[in-house]
């Protein structure tokens, strides 16, 4: 189980990702109130997902909020919605207290706090809390990650992810 | 050590939760002058609106203050500073003894100079009980009007309106947001909310608010006269600086600190909106009375409190509004007055987006309704980054992260926390 921990974290390897969306149809089925693509195009409100693929030229990057340690985010927020998990340094967002400001918005480097203009509230990363029993899904911890099918996405520290790499290229000196 | 902090807004407390973090022997206490703990003042128009209710205005936990063993002076105003003695007095007599203070005392509205305005029923909304007091009457109000069309003022119409009153606004300028944006976005917001019933007044004053000793209209210097039962002044804050000043501490807009936040005297720190600071997108001196500002403010000042010599990178003018669904974000120089800067602007149907460059480097923006890209806007401003490689996407719609990420790795000292380095490992 890779669980966000202050060194486990969400990377992307952009040489594999190819912008297939992936990450975000699952991210958004995971945000559903049913958990199922087929119910859950026919919800309302429609489940938001709060991953992105973009791109640069032909290089393209699956992005979401990257739990900085020092967030501008939790520092802008004016109703204590955005906070520090203490434990697993993820940074939390808190619905019920949420006034939709945007201040959230204005300050994301990464862009990666969306404005939810059906509910009026911020919408990002929670690190898919229902997914948090190991008996769900494929085992795998997030839904991104499990739902990528080149393996750019990938769940661990970074010497592993760098390790994951190095493998990958099929050249075990590095 | 003993650190006292005056101020339990956004910098106040996030000065003492920043000491107890690193310290956890360290004496703090806080002065306030109001009796309600930990709420933030940016809800209050959300609290008259009727969209929280006072269980949902706090920004801390309840017990913060208990569980960051915190001794809380509140209700109390601090009166005076002896630099000699080292200590702070409050009102009643305690003296409460510091080695570093920090004076987050932050701004006041500012009020009218015209008769009347001590009526009853003449509100600014700053503190807990202006909202409470509004909240009391607002059953026995149908109109209202606001003075001042900038930000505050519109924020308070907004809440008004939502409660179903009659408003309109009373703007001297010949748009609203004068100060924020120019003509054309004005007219974008302008036209939605007077389309949701709010009515807008623009190039008028107030010269008289009529009326008993009670407000029941304003008299326009056109010779207008509005009727209305309920006048809230929104025009801005003035930093409180008087006990600053009281004590010989330097102070010209604001108080004047230095890169650490440090006042005239070595053992007393600046924060908030009462601190006058490095502006990074103007290179000059300035007050940004944001609650975004504070925070940052009141977390650099403490670890200076306890002798981390962190320097601040400085604040950054922005403001973030959303009225009837129509979000709109401006930042730094939005409406540069002297020669030598660069604007490249966008208008459609209810959008439009504005950077304003120098040299090269942004150093505003103003965007109305889509205004997804403007967090990494803020980055490329902050980091004062040369954007000459990717101008022509700034205003796309599809500005996002991964069209800066060559910059990212261009600039990599200027990009230094992990965050941005772990995105562009495989880039």
């Amino acid at each position: 189980m890779k669980t966000k921990t202050k060194d486990i974290k969400i990377y992307c390897d952009i040489t594999r990702c190819v912008g297939c969306k992936s990450c975000e149809i699952a991210c958004a089925i995971e945000h559903s109130k049913s958990k199922n693509i087929f119910a859950a195009v026919k919800e309302t409100p429609l489940p938001k997902r709060r991953v992105e693929t973009q791109n640069i030229g032909s290089k393209i990057i699956s992005l979401h909020c990257q739990h900085c340690e020092d967030a501008p985010c939790v520092k802008a927020c004016m109703s204590g919605a955005l906070s520090k998990d203490e434990k697993t340094r993820a940074t939390i967002h808190d619905k019920e207290k949420c006034v939709g400001c945007w201040m959230c918005v204005m300050v994301c480097p990464f862009g990666a706090i969306i404005r939810d203009a059906e509910s009026h509230i911020a919408v990002k990363c929670d690190l898919c809390p229902d997914r948090d029993d190991p008996s769900t899904g494929s085992g795998l911890r997030y839904a991104c990650v499990a739902a990528c099918p080149t393996d750019a996405l990938f769940a661990g520290t970074k010497e592993e992810f760098e390790k994951n790499l190095s493998k990958k290229k099929g050249n075990s000196k590095h | 050590m003993n650190y006292v902090i005056i101020g339990g807004s956004a910098a106040g407390v996030t000065a003492a939760e920043t000491i107890r973090k690193n310290d956890k022997k360290a004496v703090i206490t806080l002065i306030s002058d109001e009796t309600f703990p930990l709420y933030s003042r940016c809800l209050l128009t959300y609290l008259i609106a009727g969209s929280i209710d006072e269980s949902k205005l706090c920004f801390r936990d309840k017990d913060f203050y208990k569980e960051n063993n915190i001794k809380t002076y509140l209700g109390k105003k601090a009166v005076s500073i002896d630099r000699k003695k080292k200590s702070v007095s409050l009102e009643g007599g305690t003296k409460v003894p510091y080695d570093k203070l920090l004076i987050a005392t932050g701004a006041t509205p500012k009020t009218e100079n015209i008769p009347g305005v001590n009526k009853k029923r003449v509100f600014t909304i700053r503190r807990i009980d202006d909202a409470r007091a509004i909240i009391k009457i607002l059953d026995n109000v149908n109109k209202a009007a606001v003075l001042g069309g900038g930000l505050i003022g519109l924020r308070d119409a907004y809440a008004l309106r939502q409660k179903n009153k009659e408003v309109t606004v009373v703007v001297k300028s010949q748009q609203v947001l004068s100060q924020m944006v120019d003509a054309d976005a004005a007219r974008i917001i302008a036209t939605l909310l007077e389309k949701n019933g709010i009515k807008i007044m623009t190039g008028a004053a107030a010269k008289e608010i009529l009326g008993k000793d009670t407000a029941e209209g304003i008299l326009t210097d056109g010779g207008k006269r509005l009727d209305c039962q309920l006048v809230i002044i929104g025009k801005g804050v003035n930093p409180n600086t008087q006990l600053a000043s009281a004590a010989a501490i330097k102070v010209e807009e604001g108080i004047v600190v230095d890169e650490f936040l440090k006042t005239s005297d070595k053992d007393i720190f600046a924060a908030g909106d009462v601190a006058q600071t490095y502006d990074v997108a103007r290179d000059a001196k300035r007050i940004n009375a944001l609650w975004p500002s504070a925070v940052e403010q009141g977390q650099i000042a403490g670890l200076n409190m306890l002798g981390k010599n962190v320097s601040y990178e400085g604040s950054l003018s922005m403001n973030s509004v959303d009225f009837f669904g129509l979000a709109s974000i401006s930042m730094g120089v939005t409406k540069p007055k002297e020669e030598g800067y660069e604007i490249i602007s966008r208008i459609r149907k209810n959008e439009y987006k504005k950077i304003v460059l120098k040299e090269n480097r942004i150093v505003g923006m103003v965007l109305v309704g889509d205004v997804g890209s403007a967090g990494v806007i803020s980055i490329l401003i902050r980091n004062k980054i040369d954007v000459s490689s990717i101008k022509g996407k700034l205003l796309d719609e599809r500005f996002d992260y991964a069209k800066i990420m060559p910059l990212v790795k261009k600039f990599k000292d200027k990009f230094r926390q992990e965050e941005y380095q772990d995105t562009i490992m495989t880039f």
